[in-house]
């Protein structure tokens, strides 16, 4: 079986000549878009090299790819009915295969989540985007500087790993017993899951709206913290699970920052306090709040008192008294004091997530309702693994779920809660917006659109000048932005390109006629399931930029150094793929890419509608818009490596 | 000019003749005698007496100091009747600098320059500018304990001490830098060796040595520490400090502000080593999982301190990501080797397969059956485990496959014994699955184990951290062999003896007798794994993270006695509230917070600090075990402290600082 495999592959690879590079379109179904550039005398060639980055690189895109390749080929060996499943890949002698060409397949992943009362849609559609077919186009090495070779092999890298981006179809549950069921690539964090609920929801964005998962089975629910990856969260889900997502408000997510006093300044309940507490003023806030939150470490409230431990696999509840440390929860052992030196540890948060008990009293026999529960996030069943707490009331159990969110997350809490902050009041600033620019001739960004929407109703407030509001607007997602982890490098060149990118798709409130335009990978759900729904948002890089970035669209011509990733609202000119190699300035090449771009773009929008699409029909890279970065980028590797090789022979 | 005679020798103006001994009150020191009268100016009298001695050298750091009013003459355009001297007045004219033996917080000792005639406060500033240590304002200098005569002559080793006396700074501008360290520092070798012993955390203390040194061992014994703070309103010179004399040189008040670790690194470095003293002297105390992160992260520092990875050269300012390194190792790779077996090497995840003694406990540990290790074929693919009965099987159904994503990876390691274990807590939907993985000898328990590791972190061992990890722990259990015992009888190597793990060294003497050093090593590198991965600056910065987020951290104590209170209590002094503290128990009985404060004053007769909070909460007590300056200067230093970020970017604020912690003589 895996022989005939492989034979197809290899017919697969040679008949992809290089020059010829056609479009892959005619393939049998069940084939798959390993979109490869064949190097009939590999070896040869590579040695011949003497640019490391292209040879780092193109090893490096393999070794990321060889990964995808044999899931893929899993995937397709289970989904082929009249192919048995075998057991084990040999994997040396597929590598041996897959060595002979640069493959170029990148499949985005799997639907592998299922909603309770969604059609389990067919198993593990794969979706594979071929990149852009290489121009056989001589380029100069010497002009190019080594930096920005190591910019755009990073950006490479980056858009690869987009590329193979891992989504899930998630049905939110609203608070009105309705559900809305949304698309959320395995990079999304709870912030931006968020952010496109009240996109969808024209609720009001406040802080206290958050991600809720509840697991009926084991009566334990919390928040998403917004940092977390959901993604990460719900594959941890079994598949046959009862748990939901809901998108509700809470007040508890965030009421440390509301009234730190309560968390920090509670002494025991005792009355004189609570009386204080409650008259502090905003100021007294938030310094309590910069001592706790900003200096070099963090301050966990100091949390202590007895607390009902449920004993493992049993019913029954013992009192001890815990003591709440930034490493962890400790008891005092019997007979000891709760000096530091006799406390015994208890639990550390590394492993653990915390979640609310509910109604512990009737399925264990807790002394109260008032319970927490910390288990590892994976474990999905009843288990000795899982610690159930009780506490003597709600204010208590608040303060100690609070107190470990406190100690395991750290700053991350406190600027999540700034993130909410800069939200909320962005919508309460795109309300007034929203009426000013609807008489604005300009054509207004995406992101206005909802805004407008969205004001819909609303008295807007002394509508400042439209300037101001969206410079200001800007300001925020430009803080936010800068916060975010992970996007880009430091390095200099690169994290303008970078963020160009990811600032270029369409923000997330794009509806299904706009997917043809988004670049690369868009959503992908077979069949009808993908069919079915109200096409989700589609935002594939890192962080849906909420509002939109007038300065791209007003922007002339980008600066050169820009062309890596030339804006999104222009289809990629062919000079800019020329002008990207630096000054070498010849004749635009006939560059596949640009010829394929208007047609894909045609082609894209009648595929969502289709049902019985095949997945990789969206085999097309050259989406106008957004991809234009990686077409220039990975052509102009292409043509280096080819130009190399056509020295040697 | 003073000294008009007549012919017979006498005198006709109303001068007389003041007597002035030149050096450092000597009472064995030359003297010389000037002609003034009362309206002689103190730099007239300067000039006499220089032109009097009759001798060429620098005589600008000179200056008078009154012996009987323990005062220095500053004021150079001041009379002598304004001062008040007449001529029983005993007047030493010697060096306003004088040099000192600083005792740091990393423990060694450095001979400098002090001022002795600056009020206190501001001869720390000039102390940390030549230590380049910023923030200066966080430190000051305490008496050396008094040394228990009932030593038994015992020849202590000679120890270093480091010399700074002939450094000259320039004044105004901040000191540059050159070749990496400021500039003054850069004179000689000396001094470079002297920048090294600021800036690099110093090797783990002799675990001999530990346990001999004072610990506190209450409350009351750590209020002793504070009666020894010196004044920082008044000079060293008034406070009966001497030439040669020894300082200890501290963080006062735990409130560190803007630490930088690109800036500060000696800063940095002192705050941890004193932060390393304060545990390893069971000054603050932490729990047994506390005190292994912070003896990891002592091992990890030393090791890098050892091995002279002292951070990232400066040419990597942009800072290389992952991908960056990644890529530039891949790079190095490429060149060394023939690309085809890089391209197999990469397209290839590596894989494990060995035969393996697996123990698997059940689900249950109670109702384990202890049936011992069993002989299995062992593959290890990606981040899964699946094992098998015998090899021949392989191809079928795994007895049992595990996914080490975020599983527990604990080493259960006893060199001597050769025994190499894993133990993996791997989770699942049901619960945590338990498995114990006997490895024959350390390449193989190293190769497993780093797989392992990497797997739980969701890597696999294609990636380039592997190898690396495969060294270290080669290198981990090679130090069990030889440092794990703590003993000096076998041989040791020269490395072995400078990197050598003796985890005695690393926690607090407590800790020592608790447990034996084979228990402890497997603990201290189980922790270690999760801050291997830190630079030292990281390293020290995630070390005094830990160190704060103690519950006790940053509290000062003193015993006081509340008005109206018949009994000593302890009152804690934190960088943001006070806090009353029962002597007997240790609790906490009452809390007030700086915040609330409205004012405080000190009754310095009856030597009783009275606070007034909010609300009309009066707070008053005496101070027993230090003297109530201290208590006070600690509290408007916390205030000053408190004042700075709204101050941010601004020259350090003198007179406030002076204003807040001065007594009575301050106004």
């Amino acid at each position: 079986m895996f022989s005939n495999l492989l034979g197809e592959m290899d017919l697969l690879t040679q008949s992809l000549g290089v020059d010829t590079l056609p479009l892959p379109e005619p393939k049998p179904p069940r084939a798959e878009f390993n979109y490869s550039v064949g190097f009939k005398d590999l070896n040869e060639s590579l040695n011949a090299l003497e640019d490391q980055d292209l040879d780092a690189l193109m090893a490096d895109l393999v070794a990321d790819i060889s990964e995808a390749e044999q899931r893929t080929i899993q995937a397709q060996k289970e989904s082929s009915q009249n192919r048995p499943p075998s057991a084990s890949l040999d994997v040396p002698s597929f590598s041996g295969a897959a060595s002979v060409g640069c493959w170029a397949d990148v499949a985005a992943a799997s639907v592998s989540q299922y909603e309770d009362d969604l059609p389990p849609p067919p198993a593990d559609p794969m979706l594979d985007l071929p990149l852009p077919p290489p121009p056989p186009e001589p380029l100069s090495q010497e002009e190019k500087e080594s930096q920005a070779k190591a910019d755009k092999i990073k950006l490479a890298l980056e858009k690869l790993k987009e590329a193979k981006v891992k989504k899930l179809v998630v049905k939110v549950h609203m608070n009105d017993n309705s559900t809305k069921s949304l698309m959320v690539d395995e990079r999304q964090l709870a912030r931006d899951v968020l952010d496109n609920l009240f996109e969808k929801t024209h609720c009001d964005c406040n802080v206290d709206w958050c991600l809720y998962e509840i697991y009926p089975e084991l009566q334990i629910e919390r928040f998403f913290e917004d940092h977390e990856n959901v993604v990460e969260v719900l594959s941890n889900w079994t598949r046959d699970t009862e748990n939901k997502v809901l998108f509700l408000e809470k007040e508890e997510k965030y009421a440390v920052f509301k009234n730190p006093q309560n968390f920090y300044l509670d002494n025991k309940g005792k009355k004189e306090s609570k009386e204080t507490n409650e008259k502090m003023n905003a100021k007294n806030k938030e310094s309590l709040l910069e001592e706790s939150f900003c200096g070099t470490s963090i301050i966990v409230p100091e949390l202590e008192g007895a607390l009902y431990l449920k004993e493992d696999g049993k019913k029954s509840w013992k009192r001890r008294y815990f003591l709440l440390r930034a490493s962890g929860i400790y008891y005092v052992p019997k007979g000891k004091t709760k000096t530091s030196r006799d406390l015994a540890c208890f639990i550390q948060f590394e492993n653990v997530n915390i979640y609310y008990g509910i109604q512990c009293k009737m399925k264990y026999k807790a002394p109260t309702d008032y319970c927490f529960v910390l288990k590892h996030p994976q474990i999905q069943k009843e288990s000795q693994y899982i610690r159930y707490l009780c506490c003597d009331d709600v204010r208590t159990l608040n303060q100690w779920v609070m107190g470990i969110r406190i100690a395991k997350y750290g700053k991350t809490l406190y600027d999540n809660y700034q993130k909410a902050m800069a939200r909320a009041g962005l919508a309460s600033r795109w309300t007034t917006l929203g009426t000013v620019s609807a008489a604005t001739p300009a054509p207004p960004p995406t992101g206005l659109k909802t805004s407008t929407t969205q004001a819909n109703g609303q008295i807007p407030q002394g509508a400042p000048s439209l300037t101001t509001v969206l410079g200001e607007a800007q300001r925020h997602v430009e803080t936010t932005k800068d916060k975010k982890p992970g996007l880009g490098s430091h390095d200099p060149g690169a994290p303008k390109a970078l963020q160009k990118s990811s600032l270029a798709p369409p923000p997330p409130v794009r509806r299904s006629s706009d997917v043809g335009g988004s670049p690369g990978t868009s959503p992908k759900v077979k069949g009808a399931a993908a069919a079915s729904f109200p096409t989700p948002p589609d935002d594939l890089l890192p962080p849906p930029p909420p509002p939109p970035l007038l300065e791209d669209s007003e922007l002339p011509p980008p600066p050169p150094d820009f062309n890596e990733a030339p804006p999104d609202f222009v289809p990629p000119p062919p000079p800019a793929i020329v002008g990207d190699a630096g000054s070498w300035l010849p004749p635009p090449p006939p560059p596949p890419p640009p010829a394929l771009a208007p047609e894909a773009a045609k082609q894209s929008p009648v595929a969502v509608k289709r049902p019985p699409v095949p997945p990789k029909r969206r085999e097309n890279p050259g989406a106008p818009g957004g991809e234009g970065g990686e077409q220039d980028f990975m052509s102009d590797l292409m043509k280096a490596l080819q130009k190399k090789r056509g020295n040697v022979a | 000019m003073a000294g008009m005679q007549t012919a017979s020798g006498d005198y006709i103006d109303s001068s007389w003749e003041l007597r002035v001994f030149v050096g450092e009150e000597d009472p064995e020191a030359e003297s010389v005698t000037l002609r003034v009268t009362g309206e002689s100016h103190i730099g007239g009298v300067l000039l006499k007496i220089v032109e009097e001695i009759k001798r060429k050298q620098d005589w600008s750091d000179h200056a008078i100091w009154w012996e009987q009013k323990r005062q220095w003459l500053l004021q150079t355009h001041w009379t002598l009747d304004k001062y008040g001297i007449l001529a029983d007045a005993r007047l030493f004219f010697g060096p306003q600098h004088r040099p000192i033996i600083l005792r740091l917080p990393n423990r060694c000792a450095l001979r400098l320059r002090a001022s002795f005639s600056q009020p206190l406060f501001q001869a720390v500033i000039a102390i940390c500018r030549l230590l380049s240590i910023r923030h200066p304002e966080e430190l000051s200098l305490l008496r050396a304990p008094e040394k228990k005569e009932k030593k038994k002559k015992e020849k202590e080793p000679e120890e270093e001490v480091f010399d700074l006396t002939k450094v000259v700074l320039a004044g105004g501008v901040a000191p540059a830098l050159f070749r990496g360290m400021p500039a003054h520092f850069s004179d000689s070798a000396q001094t470079e060796a002297c920048y090294h012993m600021l800036s690099r955390p110093q090797p783990p203390p002799d675990p001999l040595l530990l346990q001999r040194l004072p610990r506190p061992g209450s409350l009351l014994d750590k209020t002793k520490l504070h009666s020894r703070w010196l004044d920082s309103s008044r000079c060293l010179m008034q406070q009966g400090i001497k030439a040669g004399d020894t300082l200890w040189l501290r963080f006062k008040y735990y409130s560190f502000f803007d630490l930088d670790p690109k800036t500060d690194p000696v800063r940095l470095t002192q705050l941890y080593e004193q932060a390393r003293w304060d545990l390893l002297l069971e000054e603050i105390d932490c729990t047994e999982e506390e005190m292994m992160v912070f003896a990891a992260l002592q091992y990890h520092i030393n090791k890098l301190s050892q091995s002279g990875e002292v951070d990232e050269p400066a040419s990597t300012d942009q800072g290389l990501d992952d991908l960056d390194a990644a890529l530039s190792n891949l790079e190095v790779k490429l060149e060394g080797s023939a690309p085809t077996d890089v391209l197999d090497s990469l397209t290839t995840i590596p894989e494990l397969r060995d035969h393996l003694r697996i123990f698997r406990l059940a689900l249950r540990p109670r109702k384990l059956t202890l049936k011992g290790y069993r002989q299995h074929w062992v593959v290890f693919k990606e981040t899964t485990l699946s094992y098998y009965k015998s090899q021949d099987e392989a191809p079928g159904d795994p007895i049992q496959q595990l996914n080490l994503k975020g599983c527990e990876v604990v080493p259960e390691v006893n060199v001597s014994a050769q025994k190499f274990c894993i133990k993996l807590l791997v989770p699942s939907p049901e619960g945590m699955s338990e498995i114990c993985l006997r490895c024959q000898d350390e390449q193989q328990y190293a190769r497993w184990m780093a797989g392992c590791r990497l797997a739980s972190k969701g890597r696999t061992m294609a990636d380039s951290s592997y190898s690396s990890e495969v060294q270290a722990i080669l290198a981990f259990l090679s130090l069990q062999r030889t440092g794990g015992g703590g003993s000096g009888n076998h041989p040791q190597g020269p490395d072995a003896s400078a990197e050598g793990l003796n985890p005695y060294g690393l926690v607090a003497p407590r800790f020592q007798r608790k447990f034996k050093a084979k228990q402890l090593t497997p603990r201290i590198l189980e922790a270690h794994q999760n801050v291997a991965q830190l630079s030292l600056s990281e390293a020290q910065l995630r070390f005094i993270q830990a160190w704060q987020s103690l519950p006790d951290f940053g509290i000062s104590y003193f015993v006081v006695r509340f008005k109206g209170s018949r009994r000593d209590e302890i009152l804690g002094i934190a960088n943001n509230r006070l806090i009353r503290i029962d002597l007997a128990v240790g609790d906490v009985v009452k809390t007030w917070r700086f915040s609330n404060m409205r004012q405080w004053n000190v009754n310095w007769d009856i030597r009783q600090v009275a606070i007034e909070f909010d609300e009309h909460i009066n707070v008053a007590f005496s101070c027993v075990s230090a003297s109530c300056r201290v208590v006070h200067e600690y509290i408007g230093g916390y205030i000053f402290l408190s004042t700075r970020e709204r101050a941010r970017g601004e020259e350090l604020d003198q007179d406030l600082f002076l204003q807040l912690t001065g007594g009575h003589e301050a106004f």
